[in-house]
């Protein structure tokens, strides 16, 4: 049995017609193409396939598509604006947010919410709210380091130009130079 | 599969009337969506979501009365529950993810009878009732004879749970729920205990004591002897450890991949002593002798 189905996806309106048992997650990236959301255990216990459905984080791998007629999503592509990307994407990148990146949309959008309800949430309230996303790369520290990035205004747009600077100046160390020219004979 | 999208309790019922056994009633679908992907398709889905007023928490006459569509997240940061009920407050706010706590309604909680079920051991210490809607009237049963099995209720497969009733318990009553799994909160419980104890007038003895076993049964429980043997006694920690010996030979649990029965009653004997010594500390403001 299908359903017509009208959805506001990123400040976009999309109108698809779905099988009454498909997933809203299955309808994001299937249908609409937007596979930035992650499918990770598909039974709501690791947060990979976390949206922001009407303004409440929710796992998009236990979401009835069809119940959500009209209703406002929020996925990790409406993030960036303009070529320019959003402070938690910025700092995920500047600290060190993610290894291999499956549950990073889930992490960014299930901090996003928080940020959203809280600007100035504390360590221990981002801990508390982010717990039920998994990151098997443990790279917990990290996350949790970008998303206080954010919360402090520690987060640098010209991050690209300092770590060009950085690496530079690593360079220019004779240490580097010796250790470069062993590797490369 | 067929999809409903019914707008009053009146349709709803009698689309459960019309499917009988091939409807499955969705409400938040935490679990009826799992069970979809990995167990089997109902022939027939009957989405409530749409029915207004089935959600919200209101005082009404030394009650609170709890929508079955209000999700475990706006019971969670309800100053009303937990102002009045901490018991219930404390089991919301150890449910699963954020996320799931978003969508995940008490009502389907409830219903899915699971002895595991958070809010289930609450309900029961805090007597309260769930009111049915069936297809010829409405009634009100109390959630002690609620819970008849893994999965069954005294809905059944026509009725629909619209409410909980839950009376306010009397000023000065402190509650706990206590939940021990590996992953904190994420987990499905291995146990989950409800204690709550009201002092008497001079905050000298416990003049009620109600606890509630999880995950130990067929059903959640309450601990019956273990109550009487507290009732109208000051608690020391010799009587709590009584207590919390009676209450692990009062569970009923099995093994399985979650545990094993015998570490269950431990655990039962361990959380119980502890939420007795939280909820004695809570409400009379001194330490167990």
């Amino acid at each position: 049995m299908k359903k017509q189905l009208n959805l506001n996806v990123n400040g976009q309106d999309y109108e698809v017609e779905v099988e009454a048992n498909r997933l809203l997650l299955q309808v994001l990236r299937d249908t609409l193409d937007l596979t930035g959301t992650k499918e990770g255990c598909s039974i709501g216990v690791c947060g990979a396939c976390s949206v922001i459905l009407d303004g409440r984080l929710v796992s998009s791998c236990l979401t009835l598509a069809a119940g959500c007629e009209g209703k406002k999503i929020e996925t990790i592509e409406g993030l960036a604006k303009d070529g320019k990307l959003h402070p938690l994407q910025q700092a995920f990148i500047e600290y060190g947010g993610f290894q291999c990146g499956i549950c990073t949309p889930g992490q960014i959008m299930a901090a996003k919410s928080l940020l959203d309800e809280n600007p100035k949430p504390s360590e221990e309230e981002v801990k508390e709210w982010m717990s039920g996303n998994l990151c098997r790369c443990t790279g917990y520290y990290k996350i949790l380091e970008s998303v206080m990035a954010v919360v402090d205004g520690k987060t640098d747009p010209n991050y690209a130009f300092r770590k060009r600077e950085t690496t530079a100046k690593i360079q220019s160390l004779d240490v580097y130079k010796s250790v470069a020219k062993t590797s490369s004979d | 599969m067929e999809y409903f999208e019914p707008k009053s309790i009146g349709d709803a019922l009698s689309l459960l009337s019309k499917h009988g056994a091939e409807a499955k009633v969705i409400a938040g679908g935490t679990d009826v969506m799992v069970d979809i992907k990995f167990k089997e398709e109902p022939g027939a889905l009957v989405n409530i979501k749409k029915i207004p007023s089935l959600a919200g928490i209101t005082e009404r006459g030394g009650s609170l009365r709890i929508g079955a569509l209000t999700t475990i997240r706006d019971i969670e940061t309800s100053a009303l529950v937990r102002e009045k009920l901490p018991v219930l407050w404390d089991a919301c706010r150890q449910f699963a993810s954020l996320q799931v706590r978003n969508t995940a309604t008490i009502g389907g909680n409830i219903c899915r009878a699971s002895p595991s079920g958070e809010s289930l051991t609450p309900l029961l210490v805090l007597e309260a009732n769930a009111i049915l809607a069936f297809s010829d009237g409405e009634r009100s049963e109390p959630f002690k004879t609620f819970f008849q099995g893994p999965g069954k209720s005294a809905a059944g497969a026509k009725g629909l749970l619209t409410e909980v009733d839950i009376p306010i318990p009397p000023a000065g009553s402190k509650g706990v729920y206590l939940k021990h799994a590996v992953r904190g909160a994420m987990d499905i419980a291995m146990v989950g205990v409800a204690v709550m104890l009201t002092p008497d007038a001079g905050k000298n003895n416990a003049q009620d004591v109600r606890i509630g076993l999880g995950a130990v049964g067929p059903t959640p429980l309450r601990a019956p002897k273990t109550e009487a043997l507290l009732k109208g006694k000051a608690l020391t920690a010799a009587l709590i450890k009584e207590a919390g010996a009676l209450a692990a030979t009062e569970a009923s649990p099995i093994t399985d991949q979650r545990s094993s029965a015998e570490n269950r009653r431990w655990i039962v004997e361990a959380l119980t002593r502890r939420g007795l010594e939280q909820t004695w500390k809570a409400a009379t403001g001194k330490e167990v002798a």
